[in-house]
């Protein structure tokens, strides 16, 4: 959603900025600078509106641009804060925090009045001063935070309790020896009833002990059911503990389910029983089973994609992706797409997490795709996203919409910037390689019409990428390749041309005596002196070509009448080597000599114009035709190097190179590994190796015990510490649960016999994938039933 | 791992006004901005800066001109950090008043300070809601609201309430004892009071359409937005119902058709989600103060329109002005037109422009929570067409405009952008439409030819520079015909087809109407709960407002 300031600014455009900004250096602004002694004095004042002065001024210098030196200021700042005002306090609790680590022992005489504030009647007070007690960057007093925040902890008012989930992040910053402590202050923080408590705990939790996910297990699922209340920043900190805590403890399981069956094979079923039972195992499907407490979280957050955050949303989509990409990935789609209408600089980073998306699967974005439309005002960025995005969508979309996304790049790629056409045609071919053979074809057809356009770098991107889709399959494409080399009378990008000419030299093997290569190379050299250097090249290397293939089918040919008739035919070839080697090195006296092949002609030539080209690359390169070429009879060499198959070539999706990163992580937007702190999921958590279920009970039932918000804390403050010592203990007292409640315990099996059980029962009654569904959701609601 | 480290902000002239550092040592603004420059713009939102030390993402974002900077050294979800910055603008923008000025911040700093702290606590983001800062945010007593509040309160923006205690920062100085508990509702301040109640619900949509060279469009998409004010003492339980004036009917209950019109909604965490998923109703305690209640987007082309094939006109739409752009004209094809012209359908809509009742007084009058039909007979009376600009981008080979006729406004070129621009008037927009006609001129390199055409010599210049291709073809053309006017007609050819090259490939229509939605929603009532609310007599009828406003920036490309 577009922040309400930009809103604002569409109401309001009238406005005049220079008049506004004219008529506001007006009553605040003087704030002349006072000589220091000037300001003290004001500090020292009685009155309130005069420290309040003093105070500003302070404040200001010490932001000011450069900054102004205020440390002298501090006894005098600090002495302010036994006043009763309690407007100057947030002032010099800033002060404070800015300046204590340049002066510690001046700060360190203000830790006593703080301390004092911390039991103050009002919990604004008491919040206000953990906050800037744990912000104090001393790490001398890392003992006495870590108190106050165990004060503040089981404070009564809310308020407190989350700045004390907020200081123990401070706390650790501050001296990573408190660590045990304040994990213990997180661990019934994270219980806390009240969601913005729980929220901020939560937040802390990433930040301190990501890893310690056995304190999660008692509250996730009063988590789960908190979610949707707290503000965005516990919501994003949640779904990302979340997602690592489900790859953890929920294993991945598929049930063998039978799959739905047609009727006759019903009727089958009902007359004969007694079949044979493996000849029923195609029947069955495997199926994704999800633990009831996964599904509460993957609903649970389902609300949140109506977010106005856009981080959030991006937050689910990747808890979605990552953890059930087959159920619940489909609500993300919408929200992911209205995430293209927020402003440009979330705009691009909400593309890159789209693509990444629609990498996994193009195929729900297809409704979407008025949306990936481009619009000239859009910046590069944007632009080269969409162009992916529509080629990903393309090969999924039906035949309307190939033929709108095939006329928007082509209307782009007849755009004057240049980096525009080359995306579009890169993005046609994509297109092209990515599709049935029918309308591969017709994006082959609109590519061809590109050849004639005026502008040369449309042109030789267009012929760049033509070339790729007739590497792709060589055979069906002897015909383009001839419409291509039609038109070298034409083109004049020499890009273009050293393209064609490559392609037709490729040509020159699989052909044999039908080749328009030699042709086209007789054509060509020609106009030798004319051409840019590239395209030299492969004239020399279409003539080296053609010579192979030449002597290539002469060989066979002599092979076979070699058996028939050797010895004359063995002398003559052997004139003719000799007449060879020499010509390579004098031509010109052998070329009067020997009425030989026109081809032959043609190469001895080309290579002569090569000798006496400029360039010394294209005259080295002829050098090693020419020797490799040098005896026509043994040609296996040359084959090799000139023939060699080439690897076809594949235009990547450039989003592809970006797959391994996170969806909503920063590396996935700049495209750059090894940032510091990149966080990578888990693994699915094997079979058996996950933490008990029952774990996750507990937090209900600690909640069952102390309705009382207060007393709670007290409480499970203490069973926290229990759990905290070892895990035998939550063992032996989940020991106790189960005898308090053993019937819930006989009906909530353990996972193995529950599959079993289905297994077993699916095989037996053939009840349908659904009816065996129901069963567990059943069993699941009972429970929970029963632990309420 | 997902802490913020500091904040930089810089004003239009890229110098530092605020430097707050969070946590650790992140690079200095000073190094980080040349970094930054280093960028076309426009430049992306995130940065990865390998160099400096530690290497550094570096987020910015820009808004009223002042440029938001947040260095990180580690890989954090890049959307939280820009929603945070874009909540850091709001925030300051509630306490200093909007627009937000480079001068308003350096003025305020002591505020400024303790907001940037609230609204992040240690780096960690804490507090997204800028009206809930209000009970941390000292703004001092008494003796300085006056200071303050003349910054606060933009002139003109709503000069009825000045007298009000309602505007920003006039909120007497808080009281421990009430704020003790904090509020109940986590995004609203407590204790608001007010003398005046007021209610003020802003429907803005921005439009986003793409039409084809033959005028059909392609894609036509409303992105709406409600701004919502509230300025109701104690706790109010606002309903806000929306109607979709006609359309989607048939489709069950009004929640229903509603959701076919609106899609892809987002809202502020006010809102009763179960209230708008079960009725199509918006039920909220609103925050105090001014902020975005809700965000939607609306298909304007219908869900079922054809993609490629049917006739659906631009007319459809019921757009107020259309644009038409014809390439190539001229004797040497350097010309092209565009042509401004009134939809049938929407001539009467803006013909009475003067009608300024935009905001229908509702509310006090006969039924409490119907609108009294401010402008009678429908919004679409009382619309206003303004800023009609249209804008023409074109290549960048375009050395200058050597012609530009308008027959109404005024066009200029701009270099810098290389696009033309070109302003008319909303009073000399008749149904008779508006042309405007500009003469290219291409680059330097051939300025013999140019020379020539501006000399007003006939082409005879040949071109040397001339590719071979076209001389190689049209020797094969004109093998039979006379050699004689081979010469003229092969340049004349070859100009057209270079000054196609020069020619514009699209252009955007910018425009804004008050008065009227592109996707006809209408705000069908505003009530208080009475029941839910508190602190809130029963004979207190706050006063309620509504305005709708469409805006497209270059929202109307016509491509050619």
């Amino acid at each position: 959603m577009e922040s309400i300031s930009r809103i604002s600014s569409l109401l309001e455009t009238a406005r005049d900025l220079t008049l506004e900004a004219a008529r506001d250096a007006g009553p605040r602004k003087p704030s002349r600078p006072l000589p220091v002694p000037q300001i003290k004095k004001l500090l020292d004042s009685r009155t309130e509106r005069d420290v309040l002065d003093g105070l500003r001024r302070v404040i200001s210098m010490q932001y000011a641009n450069p900054p102004q030196p205020t440390l002298t200021f501090f006894p005098a700042v600090l002495k302010t804060l036994s006043t009763p005002y309690p407007s100057t306090r947030p002032l010099v609790y800033n002060y404070l925090i800015h300046h204590a680590e340049q002066d510690p022992d001046t700060a360190l005489l203000s830790i006593n009045t703080i301390q004092k504030s911390l039991s103050d009647s009002n919990p604004r007070v008491r919040a206000m001063a953990l906050k800037t007690m744990s912000g104090i960057r001393i790490p001398m007093i890392s003992q006495i935070v870590s108190l106050a925040v165990k004060k503040g902890v089981s404070d009564l008012s809310p308020l407190v309790r989350k700045a004390a989930a907020l200081a123990c992040v401070k706390c650790i910053r501050l001296d990573d020896t408190t660590r045990p402590q304040v994990e213990e202050y997180l661990a019934t923080l994270l219980l806390d009833k009240q969601y913005y408590v729980a929220g901020a705990a939560v937040q802390a939790f990433i930040e301190v002990c990501p890893e310690r996910l056995d304190l999660i297990h008692p509250a996730y699922r009063r988590l789960c059911k908190m979610v949707v209340d707290m503000d965005e920043w516990g919501q994003l900190a949640l779904i990302r503990l979340m997602t690592v805590y489900a790859r953890k403890c929920f294993p991945r399981r598929t049930k063998r389910a039978r799959r739905a069956q047609t009727r006759e094979e019903k009727e089958k079923g009902f007359y004969e029983d007694l079949e044979p039972k493996d000849e029923e195992e195609a029947g069955y499907d495997d199926v994704e089973v999800t633990d009831p407490d996964l599904v509460l979280f993957l609903t649970s957050i389902q609300p949140l994609l109506q977010s106005r955050n856009s981080a959030v949303i991006v937050a689910v989509t990747r808890a979605y992706l990552y953890l059930s990409p087959t159920t619940h990935l489909l609500h993300a789609t919408g929200p992911l797409i209205a995430l293209l209408r927020s402003p440009q600089d979330i705009q691009q980073v909400a593309l890159h997490n789209i693509l990444q998306v629609c990498l996994n699967d193009p195929s729900q974005f297809v409704p979407y795709l008025l949306h990936f439309l481009i619009r000239s005002t859009e910046p590069p960025q944007i632009r080269g996203l969409k162009f992916e995005l529509l080629t990903l969508i393309f090969p999924h979309s039906g035949k309307e919409c190939q033929d709108l996304i095939l006329a928007e790049l082509e209307h782009f790629s007849h755009s004057h910037d240049a980096d525009l056409v080359g995306e579009s045609v890169r993005a046609i071919g994509r297109c092209a390689q990515a599709s049935l053979a029918r309308t591969s074809r017709r994006c082959l057809s609109l590519l061809l019409k590109q050849i004639h356009s005026a502008d040369s770098n449309l042109v030789g991107e267009a012929i760049e990428v033509i070339r790729h889709l007739i590497q792709r399959s060589p055979n069906e494409h002897r015909k383009t390749v001839i419409r291509l080399a039609k038109n070298l009378d034409t083109l004049t990008s020499s890009s273009a041309r050293a393209s064609i000419i490559w392609l037709v030299g490729e040509f020159v093997g699989t052909e044999g005596e039908d080749s328009i290569a030699a042709d086209v190379l007789r054509i060509l050299v020609k106009g030798y002196a004319a051409e840019a250097d590239e395209v030299r090249a492969q004239i020399i290397l279409l003539a080296a070509k053609v010579y192979l293939g030449f002597c290539n089918t002469r060989n066979a040919a002599s092979k076979k009448s070699a058996t028939d008739s050797r010895s004359v035919e063995e002398e003559s070839y052997e004139q003719m080597d000799d007449a060879n080697n020499n010509g390579d090195f004098n031509g010109d006296a052998l070329a009067g000599d020997e009425p030989t092949h026109p081809i032959e002609l043609l190469y001895n030539y080309t290579m002569l114009l090569a000798r006496y080209t400029p360039s010394y690359d294209l005259r080295d390169r002829a050098r090693l035709y020419r020797a490799l070429l040098a005896v026509p009879t043994s040609t296996e060499l040359a084959s090799l190097i000139l023939w060699a198959p080439k690897p076809v070539p594949v235009a990547q999706s450039p989003g592809e190179a970006r797959r391994k990163f996170l969806l909503g992580s920063a590396g996935l937007i700049v495209g750059a590994g090894g940032l510091q702190g990149t966080y990578t999921l888990p693994e699915w958590v094997g079979e058996g190796e996950e933490p008990d279920s029952k774990l996750r009970d507990e937090g209900e039932e600690a909640r069952e015990y102390v309705p009382v918000a207060g007393r709670d804390k007290v409480v499970s403050a203490g069973s926290r510490l229990d759990e905290a010592l070892g895990a035998d203990a939550v063992r032996a007292k989940n020991k106790s649960l189960d005898d308090w409640l053993d019937e819930e315990s006989e009906g909530e099996s353990e996972e193995t016999e529950e599959e079993e059980e289905e297994e077993s029962s699916g095989e037996e009654e053939s009840g349908s994938e659904e009816e065996s569904e129901e069963e567990s959701e059943e069993e699941g609601d009972e429970r929970s039933g029963l632990v309420r | 791992m997902s802490a913020i480290e500091a904040l930089y902000i810089f004003d239009e002239h890229n110098n530092l006004i605020l430097n707050h550092t969070y946590i650790g040592r992140p690079p200095p603004p000073s190094t980080l901005l040349p970094l930054y420059l280093q960028h076309a713009s426009p430049r992306p939102s995130l940065i990865y800066l390998p160099t400096t030390n530690p290497p550094t993402l570096l987020y910015s974002m820009i808004q009223d001109n002042l440029l938001f900077f947040s260095p990180l050294s580690s890989d954090t979800e890049p959307l939280l950090v820009l929603e945070f910055l874009h909540r850091v603008a709001d925030a300051l923008e509630e306490f200093l008043g909007s627009p937000l000025l480079a001068s308003k911040i350096t003025a305020n700093y002591d505020v400024v300070a303790q907001v940037i702290a609230e609204i992040a606590d240690g780096g960690v983001p804490c507090q997204g809601e800028a009206n809930a800062l209000r009970d941390v945010v000292e703004t001092g007593p008494g003796v300085l609201n006056n200071l303050l509040g003349k910054v606060g309160l933009p002139g003109g923006s709503a000069p009825g309430l000045q007298g009000g205690p309602s505007g920003r920062l006039h909120t007497p100085p808080l009281r421990p004892a009430e704020t003790a508990q904090g509020s109940a509702v986590p995004w609203r301040r407590s204790n608001v009071r007010h003398t005046s109640n007021e209610l003020y619900v802003d429907l803005v949509e921005t439009l986003s359409v793409t039409l084809a060279p033959s005028g059909r469009p392609l894609s036509a998409f409303a992105y709406g937005s409600i701004a919502f004010t509230s300025k109701v003492s104690g706790v109010p339980d606002l309903l806000l119902s929306l109607s979709t004036g006609g359309k989607g009917g048939g489709m069950g209950n009004r929640g229903d058709q509603l959701r076919s019109v609106i899609e892809r909604v987002v809202f502020h965490p006010c809102v009763r989600l179960n209230r708008w998923n079960s009725d199509g109703v918006l039920s909220f305690v609103p925050p105090d103060g001014r902020f975005a209640l809700c965000g939607y987007e609306v298909d304007l082309l219908g869900p079922d329109a054809p993609l490629t094939a049917g006739k659906t006109a631009a007319n459809n739409l019921n757009l107020p002005a259309m644009v038409e752009i014809t390439t190539g004209l001229g004797s040497s094809g350097s010309d092209f037109e565009v042509r401004m012209t009134q939809p049938s359908s929407s001539s009467s809509r803006a013909g009475s422009a003067a009608a300024a009742s935009l905001q229908s007084n509702l509310g006090s009058g006969s039924r409490p929570g119907s609108f009294r039909a401010g402008s009678g007979g429908g919004e679409s009376k009382g619309s206003a067409l303004e800023n009609l600009t249209v804008r023409v981008p074109l290549p960048a080979g375009v050395r200058n405009i050597s012609d530009m006729r308008p027959s109404k406004g005024e066009a200029h070129w701009n270099p810098a952008d290389g696009s033309v621009e070109w302003k008319v008037p909303s009073k000399d927009f008749g149904p008779a439409g508006v042309v405007l006609r500009c003469t290219v001129q291409g680059p330097l390199s051939d300025a013999d030819e140019a020379g020539g055409m501006l000399n007003g010599v006939t082409a005879t210049t040949y071109d040397y520079t001339d590719d071979e291709p076209a001389t190689y073809q049209s020797q094969h053309d004109s093998d039979s015909t006379a050699g004689g006017t081979n010469g003229a007609q092969d340049n004349s050819r070859t100009r057209a087809q270079k000054n196609r090259a020069l020619m514009p490939t699209s252009t955007t229509l910018s425009f804004s109407i008050k008065g009227w939605l592109a996707s006809g929603l209408k705000v069908e009532s505003l009530l208080v709960d009475t029941k839910k609310s508190r602190g809130l007599g029963p004979e207190v009828k706050p006063y309620k407002g509504v305005k709708y406003l469409t805006v497209s920036r270059d929202g109307i490309e016509v491509r050619c």
